[in-house]
């Protein structure tokens, strides 16, 4: 499978379209959480040694190696590294601080007005080399929009923007909620109010791109900026005159960072220690791209996780242990269950699943407890002080078990609540998609076998992830009744990004749905319209808790981890992570020893 | 087609023409077009070579029709992201040509293909199809040709020897290495390798380790250094696997009657062997070496994985999770296109392996 660990490594989550007044102190303020909860603290210091290479060892190549393009936790390991939107992190950090931006964003107008004031000096790399302007902001939004770029979040996020296209146009179209007064100074004048949009001027879509250079690639069909594109940030992708930057890419085999030499360290938070970033790719076995990190001919892992009999082992070596770090991925992974067809279109019959279910058995299929904790509802314990404590936190168990080994006899009794007199399923068998590869279909069979408790037979199909995700489990249509390898992540840390278009019924689609379990519960729905429009943090943080408790009481959905990411340091490098990124490398913010 | 005469019988009538070969074929009785056209085995090439260029376009249907009608990944849907709309992704198919029937498709992929070479870009890294298999032919090049080299020349050698002291200790001992290595799955014998001799991971630090290739022009020696483990896990399987056939084929040959006779004439069994018995014994192996080879130029999958070799198998792989249609199909006709040509290259030189042969 591509990426880190599988498909849910990539960054999915989505803000519905019915977002709140949200004042954008208070979003801030819900973003700027602290390392608490997200594995023990990285040395990353400003101290760090000017100079060197660092390598980055990974099994795959980016999704997309344009910065509007990528939504991939990989991808933005490099975007965060090459551009600089208008807000970014420091190392080790979920606190928000202004990048190309001056200043935290003024909020006008009842909400409806976002001014963002720019910095002075920034510039483009080679061969644009010129400062950017606010207008290269109002760019890059307006190309996220455009059917030849294709931005995977820019419709959730920024359609809020007044005269923001509601189809794809072919290409780049201006938007005109998009104002730019001065070339320090943009302004979005939005049809309602949308904390969604504050939270998501820290993604890649508003890092710069100059109009006057990228235009002729994103007027193609299918736009080539990406091979040719520049960079803000204190590296860049090795190019040739031209602009291209086939030197410094070659898909599936190596990206190479150099430095950029038009940034200037007065204009930004980063340190930028090291001389060359090298993300060597196709390392398709973990264990020896593991043992190269170990035996320090490779930094850092970029997109895959050491296998757990490695991390055993590592966490068993007083030496390596220290250069292992877990980080929360933010989400969950789950067990759908489609609540249109029979036998899950009772409840009870999903909440008898949900109480078979052998948790701990799944996730012993993942390489047990270095994998995560096990998940009894959605809100993970990464959203401290954002909804995880008001949705019960550890203690919101509606099917508990012993050991979360299943509880057999209370499964049987919710069947014969049922209907089904003697506790067990007597229908015809259930139909389910799994994945193929990696764990996917151990822990799929492990859903099979718990179903057997109860009855229920199963006829599996296993596909590879991207097969069973976009031509079954996120078509209705063919959806089948089980999805047992499904997951979500969060993209901002705010609950409503886990739970609006994952359960809410408004957000269910005839393609690309993510509402696996096709819940369209008009209590709940309602429940989710009033928290969008809450604006108090505490008050939101309850009203998606309850929101959180509400939903997993239905079982459309049984969630069974809340994952760790593990990133592993050779003992050349001073570690960084990226914290509101799954814990991968912060290339700026790391330095070799 | 093979007669089923042997050397040291009466020779097969040999064509009027100068040569049943191809040298002769292109020489033509005085050079002339005529000698080349009238040839048998021009015709033959002819044949073949059409044959080929049909199989090319059989494989490249079949490819469309697989990916078209067996479950798969939607590159729209995939390319669209977890937010997608279906205005967004009714766009991106349009983009992709994907909203056409797939026999437009095939159309418009052949029409490029056939007249411009043009194998497409890849759905998501947009890059050339093309170049991409290209740039990473020297790579899968170099591996294959080792593999071959160190196959060749320990597996047959071995395998004669075998056949010769049958039955002797040596006869046991490398017949049974030579199963082990046949039943040793190249992924395992790759990792087993690595974590012995990699100079980074490896017990003993001999060799250059997963990821350490580098291309020939740039440093032959870290070039040379980053091949040796490769071409020893990929041609041990195919060195057991010729030694045996070798073997195999020798034993039965020199059971032969013609062999009898030539011992009879008084030749020494050294003349017997490698002059009568072995050049029937190995012809066999040609064929075999020719698929062989064909089949690793289209891409050694295995190999290139487990120790990060950017050839095209690899690419293959990344294709094929991908659901990259154009580089699926562009890698599937490559490794098509080098066994097709490998067969007819050997069945031509068949011809001035085995003088039995003729066409």
């Amino acid at each position: 499978m591509n990426g880190r660990t599988d498909q849910l490594r990539r960054r999915q989550a989505r803000l519905g379209a019915g977002s709140s007044r949200v004042v954008w102190v208070l979003l801030l303020a819900a973003l700027a959480l602290t390392v608490g909860g997200c594995g023990k603290k990285s040395s990353s210091t400003l101290k760090g040694k000017k100079g060197g290479t660092i390598t980055v060892l990974t099994a795959a190549d980016v999704d997309y190696i344009d910065p509007g393009e990528t939504y991939y936790a990989f991808g933005y390991e490099i975007v965060y590294t090459t551009q600089r939107p208008l807000y970014g992190y420091k190392a080790d950090s979920l606190v928000v601080v202004p990048d190309l931006a001056a200043s935290e964003p003024q909020v006008t107008d009842g909400g409806l007005t976002v001014t963002v004031k720019l910095k002075k000096g920034v510039k483009f790399s080679p061969p644009v080399n010129r400062e950017v302007t606010s207008k290269d902001v109002k760019y890059a939004i307006e190309r996220g929009f455009a059917a030849s770029v294709i931005n995977g979040y820019a419709g959730a996020y920024f359609s809020v923007i007044k005269g923001a296209p509601a189809t794809p146009p072919k290409t780049p179209q201006p938007i005109s909620g998009i104002e730019t007064p001065d070339d320090h100074t943009i302004v979005f004048k939005l049809s309602r109010p949308s904390g969604a949009l504050i939270g998501a001027l820290t993604m890649p879509l508003t890092a710069p791109v100059p109009e006057e250079y990228a235009k002729k690639y994103d007027d193609l069909a299918s736009s080539t900026y990406g091979m040719h594109q520049v960079a803000t940030g204190p590296y860049m992708i090795a190019n040739n005159a031209a602009g291209s930057i086939s030197p410094g890419y070659q898909p599936s085999k190596l990206i190479k960072l150099v430095r950029n030499p038009n940034w200037s360290s007065k204009t930004d938070y980063r340190p930028a220690f090291a001389d060359q970033i090298r993300f060597e790719e196709g390392y398709a076995d973990a264990t020896i791209a593991t043992r190269k990190i170990l035996s320090g001919t490779g930094d850092v892992n970029g997109d895959f996780a050491p296998p757990p009999a490695q991390l055993k082992s590592i966490l068993a070596n007083p030496v390596q242990k220290k250069r292992l770090f877990f980080t929360p991925v933010s989400g969950t992974r789950d067990v759908a269950l489609n609540s249109t067809k029979p036998p899950f279109n009772n409840l009870h019959v999903r909440q008898a699943v949900a109480y078979v279910l052998d948790r701990n058995a799944m996730r012993l299929t993942r390489g047990g407890a270095v994998d995560g904790k096990i998940a009894t509802h959605f809100i993970d314990p990464s959203f401290a002080g954002a909804g995880f404590e008001a949705a019960g936190g550890y203690a919101f168990d509606p099917f508990p078990s012993k050991n979360h080994a299943g509880d057999v006899a209370k499964a049987k009794a919710e069947m014969k609540l049922a209907g089904y007199k003697t506790g067990m399923y007597t229908g015809p068998p259930v139909t389910m998609v799994a994945g193929n590869a990696g764990a996917a279909p151990n822990t799929a069979r492990v859903v099979i076998n718990n179903l057997g408790k109860i009855g229920i037979k199963v006829t599996p199909s296993f596909l590879s992830a991207s097969a069973m995700y976009t031509e079954f489990c996120n078509v209705p249509k063919k959806e089948p009744a089980v999805c047992p390898n499904v997951g979500w992540l969060q993209d901002f840390k705010d609950a409503q990004t886990l739970l609006d278009v994952t359960f809410n019924g408004k957000d269910i689609l005839q393609a690309g749905n993510s509402n696996w379990g096709q819940l369209n519960d008009p209590k709940i729905n309602a429940a989710i319209d009033a928290a969008e429009k809450l604006t108090d943090k505490k008050q939101r943080a309850a009203a998606w808790g309850k929101i959180d408790d509400m939903i997993t009481l239905t079982a459309v959905e049984i969630p069974w981890i809340w994952e760790d990411y593990q990133t592993i340091f050779s003992a050349n490098v001073n570690p960084a992570r990226q914290l509101w990124n799954q814990g991968g490398p912060d290339l700026s913010w790391m330095s070799k020893k | 087609m093979a007669s089923p005469t042997h050397p040291n019988e009466a020779p097969a009538p040999r064509p009027k023409r100068p040569g049943g070969g191809i040298l002769g074929a292109l020489a033509g009785p005085a050079g002339t077009v005529w000698g080349l056209a009238s040839s048998s085995t021009f015709r033959y090439i002819v044949r073949r070579v059409l044959w080929g260029v049909f199989l090319l376009f059989v494989v490249s249907a079949i490819t469309f029709i697989i990916f078209y009608e067996l479950p798969n990944a939607d590159p729209a849907q995939i390319r669209a992201g977890r937010h997608a709309t279906p205005g967004m992704i009714k766009e991106i198919r349009h983009n992709l040509r994907l909203d056409r029937p797939f026999y437009v498709q095939y159309g418009y992929y052949m029409d490029r293909l056939v007249l411009h070479f043009d194998l497409g870009t890849s759905f998501y890294s947009e890059a050339s199809v093309r170049s991409q298999i290209v740039s990473r032919l020297p790579v899968t090049f170099s591996l294959t040709v080792g593999a071959v080299v160190i196959w060749l020349l320990i597996g047959i050698p071995v395998g004669v020897i075998s056949a010769i002291k049958r039955r002797s200790l040596l006869d046991r001992a490398t017949m049974g290495a030579s199963l082990v290595a046949i039943s040793a799955p190249v992924y395992w014998l790759g990792l087993v390798v690595l974590f012995l001799f990699a100079n980074d991971i490896g017990l003993l630090k001999l060799f250059g380790g997963a990821g350490s290739y580098v291309p020939f022009s740039q440093d032959p020696g870290t070039w040379l250094n980053s091949l040796i483990l490769p071409w020893l896990v990929l041609a041990a399987a195919f060195t057991a696997f010729y030694a045996r056939m070798a073997r195999a084929n020798l034993i039965e040959v020199m059971s032969e009657d013609y062999i009898r006779t030539a011992r009879a004439k008084g030749l020494s069994e050294r003349r017997v062997i490698f002059r009568h018995g072995l050049r029937a014994a190995l012809t066999p192996l040609v064929t075999m070496a020719g698929m062989d080879i064909g089949g690793l130029l289209g891409g050694a999958v295995l190999t290139e994985t487990v120790f990060n070799i950017p050839g095209v198998g690899r690419y293959a792989y990344d294709s094929i999770v991908n659901s990259d249609l154009p580089a699926i199909q562009g890698t599937v006709l490559f490794g098509a296109f080098f066994i097709i040509t490998a067969n007819i290259v050997v069945d031509i030189f068949y011809a001035f392996l085995d003088p039995r042969v003729r066409y």
